[in-house]
């Protein structure tokens, strides 16, 4: 039976590798010696500027979101006008991996709305979140760039500072704004698309089926959708964040934070990019019968 | 036994809220770890029965029973936004 061997130059590659990534960490280890209650009291501020007169919450921004929004956006964009230019009848690399996930998920709509004038819509809107949630948590994942850090003295005021070598860049969906945003658009078209089928009248007794009784818990399980929707991506993407920093300051770095986010980040950010874009479309056509 | 001075009466309360705060971060985590870890066994579990009855339909058992393993997290993501929002904010 013969094992395949690694080359020498990737023996030397994985050795260097290895004193780096030891040296670091035993650095790390002498020289953090804060406990975890000081060093990681800054972790759930964020950064607000506020335009207007009062403090209410139509006069503050939360400028980190809107800058990494407007990035991977540019990202995505990038991407695609690189692909735009090549296409041909025998497929590259890059074109061959954009059209095989359109089509799975294409697959995925067709299965669940049977209705062909409504299936195209829906196709585009979620693949549409489906491209941006996962570009955005993997951003947020195991990359490591500039991040703010913010701290709130006594009277109030935050001070912010910029890190230009730290952990992660901010993931725009790890603001709740956002995620919010998005299951509010999804609520809002699923009752156009009622509506649209069924008329208002319709759409308005579809709230008291089965019994006119039910009529308080049909409106309820129709508002706690969205936020179920909304909470699910938070909580993944800012817990996890979380827990990644509290765990690796607990092991002093020996891990180094982008090996632990190769679960939350990679993994857990693609699986929940799918299932968002995925209840979204159940969301949607579960009002389009007939 | 010293004097209740001002002082001592605010570092008694500043320790009972970190008190709380642990008791409760502890508590919420802790209990709301059950349900999922039961409900991913369950979905797991009835997977496993399907794949031996159809053997050639794996890949799209496996995807959808990644789907409802992410439905059924769910509930344990909020208890662990609770903790993290009792500990680090309030």
């Amino acid at each position: 039976m013969s094992k395949k061997k690694m080359s020498t130059k990737a023996k030397i590659q994985l050795t260097i590798f290895l004193i780096v990534y030891i040296t670091v960490g035993l650095l790390n280890a002498k020289l953090m010696t804060a406990p975890p209650s000081e060093a990681l009291k800054n972790i759930a501020n964020r950064w607000i500027v506020q335009f207007g007169p009062t403090n209410a919450w139509y006069y503050r921004i939360n400028p980190m979101t809107v800058i990494m929004s407007f990035l991977v956006i540019i990202v995505i964009l990038a991407f695609a006008r690189s692909v735009h230019k090549e296409f041909s009848l025998i497929p590259s690399r890059k074109q061959a991996f954009a059209e095989s996930l359109m089509d799975f998920l294409y697959e995925i709509v067709e299965s669940s709305v049977p209705n062909e004038k409504y299936a195209r819509s829906i196709f585009k809107i979620s693949m549409t979140l489906f491209i941006y949630i996962a570009v955005s948590n993997l951003i947020g994942g195991f990359i490591p760039g500039i991040s703010a850090d913010v701290s709130i003295a006594e009277n109030g005021a935050r001070t912010v500072k910029f890190v230009l070598f730290s952990d992660t860049w901010f993931p725009p969906t790890g603001d709740l704004n956002t995620n919010l945003t998005y299951a509010v658009m999804v609520f809002i078209i699923s009752q156009y698309f009622a509506i649209k089928t069924k008329g208002v009248k319709g759409w308005l007794k579809g709230f008291l089926e089965p019994v006119a009784f039910m009529l308080p818990m049909n409106i309820v399980g129709e508002l706690a959708k969205p936020l179920s929707h909304a909470m699910r991506l938070f909580g993944n993407v800012t817990g996890g964040g979380i827990l990644v920093l509290v765990i690796s300051y607990l092991v002093k770095y020996m891990f180094l934070p982008p090996f632990l986010w190769a679960y939350f980040g990679i993994f857990s950010g693609l699986i929940q990019a799918f299932v968002f874009s995925t209840l979204a479309i159940a969301y949607m056509s579960s009002q389009i019968e007939g | 036994m010293e004097q209740l001075t001002p002082e001592v009466i605010s570092e008694l309360a500043k320790a009972i809220a970190v008190a709380g705060k642990a008791i409760g971060a502890g508590l919420a985590m802790g209990i709301g770890a059950i349900g999922p870890g039961i409900g991913e066994g369950n979905v797991g579990a009835h997977a496993m029965d399907a794949i031996a009855r159809q053997p050639e339909l794996t890949n799209v058992i496996t995807t959808r029973m990644i789907l409802a393993d992410a439905i059924a997290e769910t509930t344990g993501i909020y208890s662990l936004f609770i903790a993290f929002l009792i500990l680090f904010v309030l």
